[in-house]
């Protein structure tokens, strides 16, 4: 897991933000119509942001989790 | 009742507070279905099995390769070729002839899932693909039986417990499905998950301390890291929503 900084004002905003810093990361997060994967799980400060999701507020400090979900056994 | 060997054999589990010979009794009259006999179905199995669970069935449709000897314990060179289920079957009893194995060579689908699991008291999640665990996480909510999910990739593992109509399931959590691939996996990755999973079994059998319900435990073996997110029931959810309210 690595950690980045990054600014928004919202979930969505923040991953912007991510993916300007990083544009190789946006078709690991994005479809091509641009919708967050529904492979994705994003957690604010730990908790899921579904509902919500892009459009869930973050304030300053506030941390991001992307997990991406995985299935091997 | 415990006959005098099982007080023995299980003297440093009864001796632990809260477990005592009343838990070791739940856990003789208990049924654990282990869906995948391979790299979580192995530990999950064996643990399981030495923890004196009365009767665990093992599902899996596969035949033992050589490529899955770095992870699933169960399964050794001399048993390449053969049913995954049979060969988890001898070594399970062996290791606890108490213990009575059912090995179950079949390909879960919408057809059985749910006849293959009734009756059992836990499902340990051994899965190696996501559409089974969406098949099994239905029939456990169908059936009112809990759920531990376990995951792994590489180095990392998830783990979660999901009891039906009370805490969030694994759709609530997951919602689609991932690109199929050959997933990478060190062995040591699915023998700290299906520890993990025993564990949560053995806790609920017992009824003893506290699951991890809403709650998804994730592992980075890579950095050594535990780290625990705050999962919600979806009142929306197809799996578990209709279940929203009741109890």
């Amino acid at each position: 897991m690595e950690t980045v900084e990054v600014n928004g004002s919202t979930v969505g905003g923040c991953l912007d933000n991510l993916t300007k810093q990083f544009p190789d990361i946006k078709k690991m997060l994005f479809s091509k119509n641009g919708r967050l994967l529904n492979y994705v799980g994003i957690y604010v400060n730990g908790e899921d942001a579904y509902p919500g999701g892009l459009a869930k507020p973050v304030k300053d400090g506030d941390e991001l989790h992307l997990l991406y979900i995985i299935s091997g056994g | 009742m415990l006959t005098k060997d099982e007080k023995e054999r299980y003297d440093r589990q009864i001796i632990m507070r809260g477990f005592g010979e009343e838990g070791q009794e739940k856990l003789k009259q208990a049924k654990v279905v282990i869906a995948g006999g391979g790299g979580l179905g192995s530990p999950s199995a064996i643990y399981l099995a030495a923890a004196g669970v009365g009767t665990i069935r093992i599902i899996d449709h596969d035949r033992v390769e050589l490529s899955n000897l770095n992870r699933q314990i169960l399964h050794w060179d001399k048993d390449i070729g053969r049913n995954k289920v049979d060969s988890a079957a001898e070594k399970l009893r062996q290791l606890n002839q108490g213990v009575k194995i059912e090995a179950r060579d079949e390909t879960i689908n919408e057809d059985n899932v749910s006849k293959l699991v009734a009756g059992f008291d836990v499902i340990v999640d051994a899965m190696d693909n996501l559409p089974a665990r969406y098949l099994l996480n239905k029939a456990a909510i169908e059936n009112r039986i809990p759920f531990i999910h376990g995951a792994v990739y590489g180095l990392e593992g998830r783990v979660m417990t999901i009891i039906p109509g009370k805490t969030a399931c694994l759709r609530c959590v997951y919602r689609g499905l991932i690109p199929q691939e050959k997933f990478p996996v060190v062995g040591v990755t699915p023998a700290v998950i299906g520890c993990l999973q025993a564990t949560e079994a053995i806790k609920y059998l017992v009824g003893i301390g506290t699951l991890l319900t809403n709650r998804l435990l994730v592992y980075e073996g890579l950095s050594m890291k535990f780290t625990e997110l705050t999962v919600n029931r979806d009142p929306n959810c197809e799996h578990c929503g209709h279940l929203a309210g009741k109890k």
